[in-house]
């Protein structure tokens, strides 16, 4: 466990070097405020554009307070996700590529616990820079469009969050088995990309899927509710984040060090 | 428009405003302090000043050099 914590704290540190600390976290609460702003600024921006036609009667629904917000997590779901995946797609094969990941493991420690600290190290990051995000969308959407509750905003962002760390998973596991960081990213973001279309084209089979979760994000701000089979997503998300991390640091045990 | 803008708090667009320059600021330090960046220096410098969150972000993901 101490070395665990040791690598943990490493990768902390190697974030905060490379100004992920900084600019992660930027990313996410511009994202998170640009939302609500456009939305209050929308009658604005279609007349600057060159406005509806003469005589034309359109009316613009006011932007529902909910709404906006999961517009804003939408927004997390499509470029957080891009900003997450290329940014760490090297977390593992980079440091492969370098020779730290030689130095590190010709110690005794333990493959698993090495895979695992990369993916914490990175979830840390992604959990405050979301909850950063999701809270200043939710503090300028009460500012400029209406009433939201903190609670959902916070639940919503939650399921989100689990999404992610399916998705980080995904990406550590691309990296460690993987020699490139391209085919990484790439593959990391195809396969959550199938995941989320194939969820949404056949909502029958992919019940168990768990893009799923965003759905049930949109269901409670919306409606109030979750929908069915929430337990079940969350538990073939929890699944696949220990398969991924485990069968990762498997594989990677396997391949040499050096190439 | 004027009016629109006005509307807004100017606590709301303050911090905006702050996020994209520490953005900026923080991936110039960045580019100057590199020995090496993918691409010519002044290339970098235009894209991370003149696009707005792209321009830094791109040039944190593509172009920094990990060091080895």
């Amino acid at each position: 466990m101490r070395t665990w914590m040791l690598m943990y704290r490493k990768e902390l540190l190697e974030m905060a070097r490379n100004y992920k600390w900084i600019w992660i976290p930027c990313v996410f609460v511009l994202l998170g405020v640009m939302q609500p702003l456009t939305s209050h600024l929308m009658p604005q921006i279609i007349d600057a554009a060159g406005g509806l036609p003469e005589g034309a009667v359109i009316e613009i629904p006011p932007p529902v307070p909910s709404v906006v917000l999961l517009e804003t997590l939408n927004n997390f779901g499509l470029i957080g996700v891009l900003v997450i995946v290329l940014s760490s797609m090297s977390i593992v094969s980079g440091e492969r590529n370098s020779g730290v990941a030689g130095m590190v493991l010709v110690r005794p420690v333990r493959f698993l616990s090495y895979i695992t600290a990369k993916w914490a190290g990175a979830m840390t990051l992604v959990t405050c820079s979301l909850l950063l995000g999701s809270l200043s969308a939710w503090y300028y959407t009460e500012l400029l469009i209406g009433d939201l509750s903190l609670l959902d905003t916070l639940y919503g962002s939650l399921l989100y969050l689990l999404w992610f760390a399916v998705i980080l998973a995904l990406v550590v596991f691309f990296s460690a088995t993987l020699k490139g960081a391209g085919p990484a990213a790439f593959l990391s973001l195809a396969l959550v990309l199938a995941l989320s279309l194939l969820t949404g084209m056949l909502p029958a089979w992919m019940t168990w899927s768990p893009a799923r979760l965003t759905a049930h994000a949109a269901s409670l701000l919306t409606e109030g509710q979750l929908l069915d089979l929430f337990w079940l997503n969350i538990l073939v998300g929890v699944t696949m984040i220990v398969v991924l991390l485990v069968s990762a640091a498997a594989l990677f045990r396997n391949r040499p060090l050096v190439d | 428009m004027k009016e629109a803008l006005e509307s807004i708090p100017i606590g709301a667009i303050v911090p905006f405003i702050v996020l994209n320059v520490i953005l900026i600021v923080v991936a110039l330090i960045d580019l100057f302090r590199s020995e090496q960046t993918r691409g010519p220096r002044w290339m970098w410098i235009l894209i991370i000043v003149f696009l707005q969150l792209v321009g830094p972000v791109s040039y944190f993901i593509v172009g920094r050099r990990r060091e080895a």
